[in-house]
């Protein structure tokens, strides 16, 4: 579910970045508003809860020596409410990502949109819809399944969505995408079903931590909920239109398939025939498809006789990096004996 | 507490340790920007960037086997998709590299660029984690503008992951000790809920004696730290040391090798 960094370009990953970013301090401030100091320290614990809460699997029906884990994020928005949710679960990608490098740096936005943002306030929302009114236990207990289900649902489509923005991708859109839901709507359903044995042992302990919830807690409103998701909507539907618009030149990379398109190859056979063979030279030779299409298109000999050599410069490049890590790290050595012999 | 900490390496000292944690933040950031802005068929220019964190890390005496464990141990996700680029991109292209010539398809490549991708960002990362502590670095992105409540937060969080997840330990070696077969999946599902409910209710309790003891010793929702961020002398080296090599790799490596 973490997006890395290769999955992105530069621009999607500054933007999600700034659309997080934008997220966060919109919530930070509106819990700021409303929570008192006490708060601060069940936040926290409740954010080391999620990562000791992966550690408690249990093994899956049908598919032996698989086990699942509770994410938790739904769990929370429901006992916290969302914003508090959302900030705890924005927390814990964030130590995810830098303490134990899961999910890149650039890509600490999406992840954060993916795994903290959607899920908190998706779940949230169609939890309340569903539980309306009284509280009745069977009824909690759909609208968590349903909650955990859908928002799963939810942020793993939008991996694929941003590495399609990004243009990234080798896979086809379509089969990453049924992919990702095929896998997520697995997930999302244990998720779903240990949320509520969770919500059900609570029920049983700690009544007032599931009907009333904890204090501090802030309702959403309605309309507010489906204003977002119909922008969001807007947005991603955009986004994916204009994807699908520039398919044949966005998605499939310009350069470096076009040598062994037929046609693309006519353009070229049709000059001479030393230009012909300088190709099929500095194709063997070069290192980097792109940069012999630039070359060829140029069409000149004594350049391709340069380019020839391609080869050789990146082997040069791969060999001296390579020789001057060595070099680093026989001179650290060689430092830190002597520092220890004096010591 | 007895299990390894995965920033256990950030409590050394080193040159590279006493740096300001903004000026690493921001330096491993754009250098992260940089390695994923290359073209996806450039491999070879990737080993010339491995040079800088490779030599932080170096420098700051982070054991290598530690760092390369670690980038295995965080790969799956990324190696099932580069792995799966070849099978739909089988463009052939005939690679020369030195002495060696060989025909693979373009997917290879991608394939190969992926992961050297995400090694040397990764190895970047690892650099920056591994020799700053983790409440000098909040300190600093404090000061870069994150909120204060998040800090916080965080703050919270990185004190008390350790700790409960020892307390999950213990309950997983209790039901490890007790459950002696395969349940069915129903029994699974009751027995882990009930573990992961007792833990949420004793977070729930530990959280309130420890908003007590704050409260007794002065907490009032603010974070005070003792450390004083400034940039200095070296500081300044560094970021220049940086920025020549970023701009070196990207102005006069990158156009020969591309």
């Amino acid at each position: 579910m973490h997006m890395a960094n290769e999955l992105l370009s530069v621009p999607v990953a500054a933007g999600s970045a700034a659309i997080a970013a934008a997220g966060l301090g919109f919530i930070c401030r509106k819990v700021r508003q409303i929570i008192t100091a006490e708060k601060l320290a069940l936040m926290g614990i409740l954010g080391a809860f999620v990562f000791a809460a992966q550690m408690v699997n249990f093994q899956l029906p049908a598919m032996p020596g698989t086990s699942g884990h509770m994410v938790g994020a739904v769990l929370l928005a429901i006992i916290l409410g969302p914003h508090m949710g959302a900030i705890v679960i924005s927390s814990v990608v964030i130590i995810q990502c830098l303490i134990f490098q899961d999910g890149g740096l650039l890509a600490l936005g999406c992840n954060i949109i993916n795994i903290a943002l959607v899920p908190s306030y998706l779940g949230y929302f169609l939890y309340r819809t569903v539980t309306a009114g009284p509280f009745n236990s069977l009824r909690a207990y759909v609208g968590a399944v349903l909650a955990c289900v859908i928002a799963m649902q939810g942020s793993a489509a939008l991996v694929p969505v941003q590495a399609a923005l990004s243009g990234v991708l080798a896979v086809p859109f379509t089969t990453f995408l049924i992919t990702m839901l095929g896998v997520h709507l697995l997930v999302g359903l244990v998720e779903g079903l240990i949320t509520v044995a969770v919500l059900g042992y609570l029920q049983q302990v700690r009544p007032d931590i599931v009907v009333n919830s904890l204090p501090g807690k802030v309702r959403l409103s309605k309309k507010a909920v489906l204003a977002t998701l119909v922008i969001f909507t807007i947005v991603i539907g955009a986004g994916i239109s204009l994807l699908a618009s520039d398919k044949p030149d966005g998605l499939e990379w310009s350069y470096a398939e076009r040598p062994d398109q037929p046609d693309f190859e006519g353009i070229i056979s049709n000059d001479s025939p030393t230009i012909a063979a300088a190709d099929k030279l500095q194709a063997r030779y070069s290192l980097l498809p792109d940069y012999s299409l630039r070359s060829s298109v140029i069409g000149d000999t004594a350049e391709n006789h340069v380019e020839a050599s391609a080869g050789w410069t990146s082997f040069a490049g791969v060999v001296g990096s390579a020789a001057t890590m060595v070099l680093i790290w026989l001179i650290a050595r060689v430092l830190r004996k002597k520092e220890r012999l004096q010591a | 507490m007895h299990h390894a900490h995965i920033d256990k390496f950030a409590y050394q000292d080193s040159p590279v340790h006493r740096l300001d944690s903004r000026v690493k933040f921001i330096v491993v950031l754009v250098f992260t920007a940089l390695v994923i802005s290359l073209p996806r068929t450039s491999v070879s220019i990737l080993a010339c960037y491995a040079v800088g964190p490779f030599a932080i890390l170096v420098l700051a005496g982070i054991p290598l086997r530690f760092v390369f464990k670690h980038i295995l141990l965080v790969s799956p996700f990324v190696l099932i998709l580069a792995l799966s680029c070849p099978l739909y991109d089988k463009t052939p292209v005939s690679v020369a590299f030195g002495p060696f010539l060989w025909n693979t398809s373009v997917g290879w490549m991608r394939c190969f660029t992926i992961l050297g991708k995400f090694t040397v960002t990764m190895l970047a990362l690892i650099a920056l984690i591994s020799t700053t502590r983790f409440n000098d670095l909040l300190t600093g992105l404090q000061r870069l503008g994150l909120p204060r409540l998040l800090v916080i937060q965080l703050g919270f969080l990185y004190r008390y992951i350790f700790v409960l997840i020892d307390r999950a330990h213990r309950i997983l070696r209790a039901r490890a000790g007790r459950r002696l077969r395969r349940l069915k999946f129903r029994a699974e599902l009751q027995i882990a809920a009930s573990m992961l409910g007792s833990l949420f209710i004793r977070s729930i309790d530990a959280a309130e004696h420890i908003n007590i003891a704050m409260q007794a010793r002065g907490f009032d929702g603010n974070w005070r730290t003792l450390s004083k961020l400034q940039i200095r002398r070296c500081d300044l080296f560094f970021l220049l040391a940086a920025v020549v090599f970023m701009l070196g790799i990207y102005f006069f490596v990158k156009p020969i090798l591309l």
